[in-house]
């Protein structure tokens, strides 16, 4: 799947300039309210024309300004989910999965009905009306329904906004096994950078109806024209886990990344994750400290070695991404830095207390 | 209630002729009003004002202007008298005045239930794969179904009591343009005529008042159902 947008397009006096590329996998579309990623995903999909530039996906044009193309909505086989649901109220569960389905030919449908229900649990549901449904239960439903149509993308615009934590938690890793076991492309716009990170670090920045940046989020926390946006929105470490003991006292994490060096355990808060289930922790690098050796008679039960990949400075701070098997980033006092003489390529330790982390 | 023949093909005429106006205005009416519902155009407003104008116009004027379109005096109305299709004068003049009278009654409606649809429903459904077509047909009309029933029991009703337009075009000629209104002002002008009257006065409340009943009890479930 590769999408390439570039646009510009105008309603009334807020005008959209975005130019971004995705090839597959996640992108995140992240900018406050009111950066344009709505109308962008709008253009995206053919519910909103833009006024000029091209987008394509793989290599068929759906809009086209010049020449005067632009592919309906309804053709574009790009399935949208959005914050409300938006299921009809005068079908079933099973007649809103059914909607675009029913639509397609059976040589276009790569994703079976029996395989939805199961990944997403909406067995218990099928025969339900729709009005009784929670809203978690509702954009479980939305996401099958745009999942049925077997699209060649999927655009979620802010799908976990209408939602508390917990239901948050549990949407996400439906999310997670759509994206891993489906391989499912998706264009995921949020004003949450925290969350947009639990599901990829590849992002595209915008603010102000401009696409600031695109990239990895380490890359795009580098840049100082973008670090204070990212830093203000929720810039965290997020990676994978896999809960290794649980009791009263917290959690025993290891870290489930592939690149992963060492298997190092991690002290986490107590939660409700099962024994073995993976998931993911979040911790704010606002959180984490630098020393230059292992520290002993400390209550911060975390402490991981790892090597500076590069140091850059911020508006406050430093932006410090320390490799320890996997990138973390950590934010710390320019006067530190100098004091620590913390410089790419040394030997450093991450420092973090077990509450600092969250858990998903 | 015991009629005469001659009541019964009254009620009889008025019955078809309310029915073809139906018949004949409930496509343009839900299409007009789903334009008007869901499209912006330049020119619009005189759209809107063109539809509405029978509502505020004496009938009678809007029965002398359609005389004037339809009527033996107009190159269109002759052309149909040749087809055998005769407005003026016949019962199919009070069939399109009933339906003229009742239009904007129904575009209304039509309009006022579709505005309480969701339009963002209709972007979801967009975006499985629905042309527009297929999105008007299984959630525009369906949501909006109470508020189109609505529109469509109450511009029947008024054209089953059409009277100034059709006795301006078509007269009062029993078993063509004598329908229930032009029937019972007509027997009220002749002496002795009370008790008919009464016997077409009764029908013709009843009809009115089951239309409104049923019009009533349509819109309260559109209400329950959009509020939800």
């Amino acid at each position: 799947m590769t999408l390439a947008v570039d646009i510009q397009a105008r309603r009334g006096t807020f005008s959209l300039t975005a130019a971004v590329t995705t090839a597959g996998g996640v992108t995140g579309v992240f900018g406050p309210s009111g950066s344009g990623k709505s109308t962008l995903l709008h253009a995206v999909t053919g519910l909103v024309r833009a006024n000029t530039g091209t987008i394509t996906l793989d290599g068929e044009t759906l809009f086209d300004a010049t020449a005067g193309i632009s592919v309906p909505a309804h053709r574009r086989r790009i399935a949208a989910v959005f914050q409300d649901g938006r299921l009809l109220p005068h079908y079933t569960v099973a007649g809103n999965l059914r909607y675009g389905e029913r639509l397609l030919h059976a040589s276009e449908r790569r994703i079976g009905f029996d395989e939805v229900v199961q990944l997403l649990e909406l067995g218990a549901l099928l025969e339900r009306r729709v009005r009784g449904l929670s809203g978690g239960e509702a954009q479980r439903v939305a996401l099958g329904r745009a999942l049925l149509c077997s699209p060649r993308l999927l655009v979620l615009d802010e799908p976990l906004a209408a939602l508390d934590d917990r239901l948050k938690a549990q949407i996400m890793a439906f999310l997670r096994a759509i994206r891993d076991r489906l391989e499912m492309p998706m264009l995921y716009v949020s004003h949450d950078l925290s969350e947009i990170l639990q599901l990829t670090d590849r992002l595209a920045l915008m603010e102000r109806g401009r696409v600031l940046g695109q990239g990895r989020v380490l890359e795009l926390a580098r840049d100082p024209a973008l670090q204070s946006l990212l830093q203000r929105h929720g810039l965290a470490n997020v990676l994978p886990i896999v809960v290794a003991r649980s009791d009263a006292d917290g959690t025993l994490l290891t870290l489930a990344s592939a690149g992963a060096e060492r298997t190092e355990a991690l002290h986490g808060p107590r939660s409700e994750l099962a024994i073995g289930s993976r998931g993911s922790l979040t911790i704010d690098p606002r959180h984490i400290a630098l020393a230059t050796q292992r520290v002993a008679g400390i209550s911060m039960r975390n402490q991981l070695r790892g090597r500076v990949v590069s140091v850059s400075a911020t508006g406050n701070g430093s932006l410090v991404v320390v490799d320890v098997g996997v990138p973390l980033l950590c934010e710390v006092g320019q006067a530190a830095i100098a004091e620590l003489g913390i410089s790419a390529g040394v030997e450093t330790w991450c420092l973090f207390k077990a509450q600092a982390i969250r858990l998903m | 209630m015991l009629l005469t023949d001659e009541e019964w093909t009254v009620v009889a005429l008025s019955a078809r002729v309310a029915l073809v106006s139906l018949v004949a205005m409930a496509v343009p009416g839900i299409a007009l009003g789903w334009v008007l519902a869901r499209r912006s155009f330049p020119g619009k407003i005189v759209v809107d004002t063109a539809v509405h104008l029978p509502l505020v116009l004496p009938p009678v004027v809007t029965g002398y202007l359609l005389l004037l379109l339809l009527g033996h005096g107009s190159a269109f109305g002759r052309w149909l008298e040749a087809l055998g299709l005769g407005i003026a004068f016949t019962w199919r003049g009070a069939a399109v005045a009933a339906a003229v009278m009742a239009f904007p009654l129904l575009v209304r409606s039509v309009r006022l239930a579709i505005e309480l649809v969701d339009p963002r429903l209709e972007d979801a459904v967009r975006t499985l794969g629905a042309g527009p077509l297929r999105t008007f047909a299984t959630v525009t009309l369906p949501l909006a179904a109470p508020g189109v029933l609505a529109g469509l029991v109450v511009s029947f009703a008024r054209g089953l009591g059409e009277f100034g337009a059709t006795m301006t075009l078509a007269g009062n000629i029993p078993g063509q343009s004598r329908t229930l209104p032009v029937a019972i002002y007509a027997y009220s002008q002749t002496a002795h005529g009370e008790a008919e009257v009464m016997r077409l006065l009764l029908i013709s409340l009843t009809v009115s008042i089951l239309a409104l009943l049923a019009s009533e009890l349509l819109t309260r479930r559109m209400r329950a159902r959009s509020a939800r």
